[in-house]
């Protein structure tokens, strides 16, 4: 989905060798502009910097959870009736109990305001279709999600920097257009549609892997530490559950992993080239050091930082963005558990999902920006 | 092909192995006994509509299920035959004018926690029902359950209730450990807060336990120690939320042995070497209606134009569209009941007539908007399905139909409102009696949903409260078959069809006993 | 007096290059593609080999064969009629989208560039809060509110997708803004919105159309994707994302979903192709300015 693609669309561009890094202009766009900085902000510009992000932080995520209450409560239609089901709804008094118990029947700013102090004892109500507290909901949706998002990350990471890697070395040759090419087309790919081709083929008609969800249903989930299935089946030492878990992690990540490695490819060939460019390269070439040493001692190491903010920033994206594959795959992660909730206007639900991905999202964003707050103190005084 | 496949599955076997070998040890001395990952296990897949395991408050197929592995009832149905009733926890005596129940409890069935079955618990069972106001509340609408001594429990209805014991069975009637329950919030009030502790606890006598209970993903079942009737084969019961194209997939690679909801296409492609299918009789209709309020409905509230879109409808052509199995009843209750109608002219495919029907209606080409909704499929066949195939046979007599889909949650309010102009919807039989079906009459439950008030049909008035106080299985046919006659010259709702009720089951097991009120008995399964 | 800076502001302005484009393969391939789908979009009706909308019931899912070359979906309808005509549905849709998007985010992010200060805080706070909220769960909450229909779809789209136009704009903005030429002409007396438009727009220009470019493949996968997810179009209208879904419910019969999926496929594939070589074709002094939009 194009969510996914949204923060590295700009930062994987093709640019033409011995460009300026792009690093700089991670941070600026929601960097507040100041001109010069002054008092405190010249004695301890990091500090500073670290709790001016915090603040923002701090306020768009108030931002989100107005804007999840906002839309929420856009909904026209009644969620007592999708609660209650086909008889209750007709009766009067099984309906005011249900609005009174969820706070249904306050005026609005009443209800964001006794939202927000529930939120703060991370208290996300009760979802109205499973019955349960949504912060139970999320606890098992999320580490869903994030182990099929990790998966996906890492396969993509590793292969994606090997491709930009070899392209930037190999730049303008086939190799180059050819990285460049397949990354169209795996951004141009949709989600859906490549899930359930993929789903059709290795899992219908070849038979290669298990079928949807994370686990065969003849064995019980591992008992919970982490939330991810594979890891917990290895603490309770159990194999078989380890390699079936690990089975039906692999399509799934696939469809995730086939469009983030473009953009991670692109990244890191630009990365590199910026690298290439540079003096001590050059240097470490004169020295006379062996090919492999340059490009993995010196290349690669160069180019890391910005690589890895990209990978962090499409970790947030993948969270929200796996919603399509989950569909497909029957994953019980974040994505199955907005879609439901969405369609059934399960209002709990979608406000504490929309919040815990926006948080993500903001805390991955706030971390890369300390990041670069700390390597580059250029990035602290603009 | 298929050497590839295998050639993959050798490796992928080879890689496995060699974890697997020093797993087995490991996995017993975690459990301290048999692993949990080899114990026998039956697998059911079921696209679920599960809201809630707690019997007082579950009313969907999966939740049904569910309750009735969970829980006994006080009587139950014969098996698949549920026109029969036979003794669960209690045998009974129905009164002569049909409003007093006697249930006797017979021999010791016991709960999940080794304590007895009493009379308290089950007077207590449907008051919680009654109290709860939920969705199955009104099956004892009317109804007083009171103790008479240890053994013995009473229930008196208002008005004469002859289905009575045929509602008594349904899971949602299950009869629960009154102190587990109380002990736990549990109330025969809106205040009872049980719900949580009956999602992930058994408080039943019937054959199995819950284990774990995710109502999105999954049930699993374990056997109840205590259950007084014979031991079930399987140790093990998963039900998993799966949906209906990867059912078939699951069943036939083995990875599942029964599947609920497969298509009539899926079926029809099934290989049937490894597989069985028990067909039994659809309790669902699935209707068209609109709204006889001209502020709503506009130029479709007007019989005239119904009997045109009666005729409009290629029904044949729909039974293709809902396979094998499926049928047009000729008025709403379904064809397997008490007081059927098998056929009706007025529901026959005729464009001639509908044309000449449609001119002397107040229809004058305005579009008609169609609320269905999006997210249901009945017996395999999608309503969406449905509407669209209606809309090209409508517009073939000059009626334009504009879809209006919405998410169940969505459309069905916008259906119970009375306000929406015309719509596909389906309804499902609660007890196998035509009184099931008196909701269709002139201010009955769905009677207001197209805006039909007695006022405006005081014939059809009048033969559903006769249909309503007749006594005795011919008399109650007789008058059920004219009110749907009735219904169909001047009633806003269009019977369509019945889908096919299929259960699809790996060819190796047997004693599979299914039908439409309980779905599928596990504990009879070997 | 500003003549001579005007020359030098004209001639930092950002263009796009075209010898460079031209030389890219990928330019004419998604020329090429793209100019496809146009001539079926506009003369569809024409090629189509039966009513996309009306099937018969003893046709249904019929594999591909000579008569129908893309089979036929569960209701019988022919899935190559439905295909063409999708793209009628999706084409000017996603066309009128990205021109919206550029539009609203434009105009926003210039007043935000130009004014600075409270505007500048106001129109960007609110973008980073659409940022920061996850673009399809955000779509389908606004859908599920409004409704399934293509139109508020549509509306869900421009809401998330308006913010990247307006950080590119206001960058450029500010770019410019602070030129001497525009500082000068502002002197002298020039009113707000004619060195907007007069003065700051045509430098500007090049490097958001190239982002439109890019954006018109966003545009077209989230509109299938919530019609996937039965969230977009309303049956029978044959849109893409809407007939891939069609295919997971006739899981035997896999043209059903397959073609739509191609067709989303090769336009979008289209449309990026486009877009990448014209960034790469743009002159580079615009380039930091096209790429600064990050998070």
């Amino acid at each position: 989905m194009p969510e996914q693609r949204k923060p590295p669309a700009g930062s994987a561009s093709t640019d033409p060798p011995g460009s300026a890094p792009e690093n700089v202009a991670v941070i600026d766009a929601t960097t507040p502009q100041d001109d010069r900085p002054r008092g405190l902000r010249a004695r301890h510009p990091l500090l500073v910097y670290i709790v001016v992000r915090l603040g923002v932080s701090v306020l768009l995520i108030l931002g989100v959870t107005l804007i999840t209450f906002i839309l929420t409560n856009l909904v026209p239609s009644n969620p007592a009736a999708s609660a209650l089901g086909e008889r209750a709804s007709s009766d009067p008094a099984a309906v005011a109990a249900f609005n009174a118990k969820y706070g249904l029947d306050k005026p609005l700013p009443q209800q964001y305001v006794i939202y927000l102090s529930r939120l703060a004892q991370l208290d996300f109500g009760d979802s109205t279709q499973t019955h349960n507290p949504v912060a139970k909901d999320l606890g098992s949706a999320f580490p869903a999600t994030a182990e099929l998002a990790l998966t996906a990350l890492t396969i993509a990471s590793v292969l994606g920097v090997g491709l930009g890697l070899w392209a930037a070395l190999r730049q303008r040759k086939f190799v180059d257009q050819a990285v460049r090419v397949v990354s169209i087309i795996g951004i141009s790919t949709p989600t859906f549609w490549l899930a359930l081709i993929v789903y059709y083929l290795f899992f219908y008609k070849l038979g290669w892997f298990p079928s949807s969800g994370r686990l065969d249903p003849q064995f019980n989930p591992p008992k919970d530490h982490t939330g991810f299935y594979t890891i917990d089946a290895l603490i309770a030492g159990r194999p078989k559950v380890f390699w079936n878990a690990v089975g039906h992690l692999i399509l799934p990540a696939s469809v995730l992993v086939l469009y983030t490695v473009g953009l991670l490819a692109r990244f890191a060939r630009t990365a590199v080239l910026d690298v290439l460019g540079s003096d001590y390269i050059t240097a470490a070439r004169a020295k006379g050091l062996s090919a492999r040493r340059v490009t993995f001692g010196y290349i690669l190491r160069g180019a890391l930082l910005p690589i890895l903010t990209v990978v962090g920033l499409t970790f947030g994206s993948l969270l929200s963005g796996a919603v399509l594959t989950e569909t497909v795959f029957a994953w019980n992660g974040l994505g199955q558990y907005a879609f439901k909730a969405a369609t059934t206007l399960d209002l709990q639900a979608i406000m504490g999902v929309g919040i815990v991905v926006g948080v993500t999202y903001i805390a991955i964003n706030f971390v890369v920006d300390l990041l670069y707050g700390v390597i580059d103190p250029r990035v602290r005084n603009r | 092909m298929k050497r590839v496949r295998s050639l993959v599955a050798v490796s992928i076997a080879a890689a496995l192995l060699v974890s697997a070998c020093g797993s087995d040890s490991a996995d017993s001395g975690t459990s301290g006994g048999a692993s949990p990952d080899d114990v026998k296990t039956l697998v059911v897949n079921d696209a679920f509509d599960l809201k809630t395991s707690d019997p007082a408050r579950a009313f969907e197929l999966t939740g049904s299920v569910v309750d009735h592995a969970v829980y006994e009832t006080a009587l139950n149905y014969d098996g698949a035959d549920v026109k029969k009733i036979v003794p669960g926890i209690a045998s009974f005596k129905l009164s002569a004018d049909n409003k007093v129940l006697t249930l006797t409890l017979e021999g010791t069935h016991t709960f999940s926690d080794g304590t007895p079955v009493t009379a308290d618990d089950i007077v207590f069972s449907y008051q919680r029902v009654q109290g709860i106001a939920g969705n199955p509340s009104f099956l004892l609408d009317g109804v007083t359950a009171a103790k008479v001594d240890d053994k013995t429990v009473t229930l008196t209805s208002k008005t004469a209730n002859p289905q009575l014991p045929f509602i008594l069975p349904n899971p949602s009637l299950g009869i629960v450990n009154s102190k587990a329950v109380k002990a736990n919030g549990g109330t025969t009030d809106a205040k009872d807060a049980a719900e949580n502790y009956l999602n992930t606890n058994s408080a039943g006598s019937g054959p199995y336990m819950i284990d774990t209970y995710d109502v999105q993903s999954q049930v699993i079942f374990k056997t109840n120690p205590n259950y007084a009737g014979t031991k079930p084969a399987y140790g093990r019961v998963v039900m998993a939320n799966v949906p209906g194209a990867t059912q078939k997939v699951n069943i036939q690679a083995g990875t599942a042995q029964v599947a609920f909801s497969l298509s009539p296409d899926d079926i029809a492609a099934l290989d049937t070497s490894k597989t069985k299918v028990i067909a039994s009789a659809s309790t669902t209709t699935i209707f068209m209606w609109f709204n006889m309020d001209a502020a709503f409905g506009k130029t479709a509230a007007d019989a005239q134009f119904v009997q045109a879109m009666r005729h409009a409808i290629n029904y044949a052509d729909l039974l293709k569209l809902a396979g094998a199995g499926s049928a047009q009843p000729g008025g709403l209750v379904p064809l397997s009941f008490v007081g059927a109608l098998d056929k009706d002219d007025n529901n026959s495919y005729d464009v001639d007539k509908a044309k000449s029907l449609l001119a002397e209606s107040k229809y004058k080409g305005e579009e008609i908007t169609i609320l269905y909704s999006s997210d249901v499929a009945v017996g395999g066949v999608k309503i969406g399905d449905v509407a669209q195939a209606i809309e090209q046979q409508a517009a073939a007599i000059g009626v334009k139909l504009k879809l209006n889909p919405q998410p169940s949650s969505t459309s069905l309010d916008s259906f119970r409102s009375g306000k929406s102009q015309a719509g596909v919807a389906y309804w499902g039989a609660d007890y196998p009696d035509p009184a099931d079906y008196l909701v269709f009459a002139p201010g009955g439950d769905l009677g207001n949903r197209a805006a039909w008030a007695e006022s405006m049909a005081p014939d059809s008035t009048k033969l559903a409260t006769a249909a309503a106080e007749a006594s005795g299985d011919e008399a109650r046919a007789a008058a059920y078959i004219a009110l749907q006659k009735q219904l169909n010259v001047e009633g806003p709702f269009i019977p369509l069809f019945q889908p096919a009720d299929n259960t699809v089951v790996s060819s190796s097991l047997s004693n599979v006993v299914v039908n439409p009120i309980w779905g599928l008995d596990f504990a009879s399964i070997s | 007096m500003t003549e001579p800076l005007k020359a030098e502001f004209v001639a930092k302005r950002q263009l796009i290059r075209w010898p460079v484009a031209w030389r890219q393969p990928l330019t004419m391939i998604g020329l090429v593609i793209v100019a496809i789908w146009l001539v079926v979009a506009v003369f569809g009706v024409l090629l189509e080999p039966h009513d996309p909308l009306v099937g018969a019931t003893p046709d249904r899912l019929l594999a591909p064969s000579a008569e129908h070359l893309f089979g036929t979906d569960s209701l019988g309808r022919d899935v190559l009629s439905r295909v063409i005509a999708g793209a009628r549905v999706t084409l000017p849709l996603s066309i009128l989208l990205v021109v919206l998007s550029m539009v609203i985010g434009t105009v926003l992010g210039a007043l935000a560039g130009y004014f600075g200060k409270a505007v500048d805080e106001i129109i960007m706070r609110i973008a980073d809060l659409v940022f920061a909220f996850p673009t399809i769960i955000l779509a389908m909450v606004v859908t599920a509110a409004l409704g399934p229909g293509l139109e508020n779809a549509v509306l869900a789209i421009l809401l998330v997708s308006w913010p990247q136009y307006a950080r590119v704009t206001r960058s450029l903005v500010l770019g410019a803004r602070n030129s001497e030429y525009v500082i000068a002409n502002r002197l002298l007396g020039v009113g707000v919105v004619r060195s907007l438009t007069r003065d700051i727009l045509p430098n500007i220009a090049a490097p958001i159309l190239v982002l439109a470019t890019l954006d018109f493949g966003n545009a077209v996968l989230l509109l299938s994707g919530l019609s996937f997810l039965g969230l977009g179009s309303v049956p029978p209208t044959p849109e893409w994302g809407a007939m891939v879904s069609d295919g997971v419910a006739n899981f035997d019969s896999w043209w059903i979903a397959t073609f739509p999926g191609l067709a989303i496929l090769t336009i979008v594939m289209a449309f990026n192709f486009l877009g990448d070589s014209l960034r790469d074709a743009l002159d580079p002094r615009s380039r930091r300015a096209t790429t600064g939009r990050a998070v």
